[in-house]
């Protein structure tokens, strides 16, 4: 898959799976992970869809949801910008941990190790 | 709103049938994808909506409209075929195309000219085969028309000049919401540019949707080809 870096968000499109979707996600992780700040502003829409070489309605339909989600604030004739409310950052990377929660139990789920096993290989784990 | 409206049309050349009771209906201010394998009848279906040929049965509406010169003037139709004055300039080219078309936009001409890297001053006999796909596709896009017809835009033609149509589509798209409809192989490199996609085979639709949720579905465009096709 190839990697296209717009404006510091890098993007791997999967051309299997709903392409505005993978655009969601990929700008939540940036803003979880904190490669995007709060209060920064995003490329525009036509930038985005120009330089990923996809329709501009995927990357609209994208927009819509992060503006719906409270994630972005879009301010007339200057831009798409992310939220300045850090709570809203923070709801966002739990949502985003929930997720990764879930996968791991899915995992853990069809090994046929149970919570207890998990747990205790969690708290062996080497954390960074 | 529909821009393309076809209901059981017929068109044969002799004992060959082009087009087998197609039945389509293209929505406005999207890019569709019209797909399918050689001989399926995409080249024929554009034809029949600029005029260029006459079915022998059924309904054809074009922006709310039978074809006819009168719509055209609502359309750019770019053919699977292009003859140039060689001794032109690029410039030239552009400024004979602003002369020939009504609605030709100068500004948007030579903005893509700029972004898809041809130079002003270049002749058009001295310009690859990619780049002259580039000049003809500016020549289209320039266009204030509400309905632009791409058959096979990128056949045979080198990939950086692949990408750059790519891009030169999507700022045309970005900036006037017009209706797209292209024909292309290269599903690949085109498939992420589609609202909707239309899969022809031997001269009807045989499966037709909504590119995100065919993804959802049944995954890439180009699985899906590859597995109506193989």
């Amino acid at each position: 898959m190839e990697v296209i870096d717009v404006a510091g968000i890098r993007f791997a499109l999967d051309l299997s799976q709903p392409l505005w979707e993978q655009v969601l996600h990929q700008i939540r992780g940036a803003v979880a992970r904190g490669e995007l700040r709060a209060g920064e502003k995003i490329p525009s829409l036509r930038e985005l869809a120009g330089q990923l070489r996809i329709n501009p309605n995927t990357v609209m339909r994208a927009y819509q949801e992060l503006e719906r989600d409270g994630l972005t604030e879009t301010r007339r004739g200057q831009g798409t910008f992310i939220t300045a409310s850090q709570p809203k950052i923070t709801e966002i990377k739990i949502s985003l941990a929930r997720e990764a929660v879930q996968e791991l139990i899915h995992a853990m789920n069809n090994l046929g190790v149970d919570k207890k096993a998990a747990l205790t290989l969690l708290e062996e784990a080497v954390w960074q | 709103m529909t821009a393309v409206d076809m209901q059981n049309v017929i068109k044969k050349y002799g004992s060959t049938v082009a087009l087998d009771s197609l039945t389509l209906s293209i929505p406005e201010g999207q890019i569709t994808g019209v797909l399918g394998p050689n001989g399926a009848g995409k080249s024929t279906f554009f034809k029949t909506l600029v005029g260029l040929t006459r079915p022998n049965q059924g309904d054809i509406t074009v922006l709310g409209q039978k074809p006819s010169w009168k719509v055209n003037r609502q359309v750019a139709y770019l053919a699977d075929q292009c003859r140039w004055y060689e001794y032109h300039t690029v410039r030239e080219a552009v400024e004979y195309g602003h002369a020939v078309f009504p609605d030709f936009n100068m500004d948007k001409a030579q903005e893509l000219v700029l972004s898809l890297g041809l130079a002003n001053d270049a002749s058009v006999g001295s310009l690859s085969k990619g780049q002259k796909a580039r000049l003809q596709l500016i020549l289209c896009l320039a266009r204030d028309v509400q309905l632009l017809l791409l058959d096979e835009p990128f056949s045979g033609i080198d990939m950086v000049s692949r990408e750059k149509i790519i891009e030169g589509i999507i700022q045309t798209f970005s900036n006037n919401k017009q209706t797209i409809i292209i024909s292309t192989h290269e599903i690949h490199q085109a498939e992420s540019l589609f609202d909707q996609v239309i899969f022809m085979d031997q001269g009807r639709v045989i499966m037709a949707g909504e590119v995100e949720t065919l993804r959802q579905e049944r995954g890439s465009i180009e699985n899906i080809y590859r597995g109506l096709f193989q």
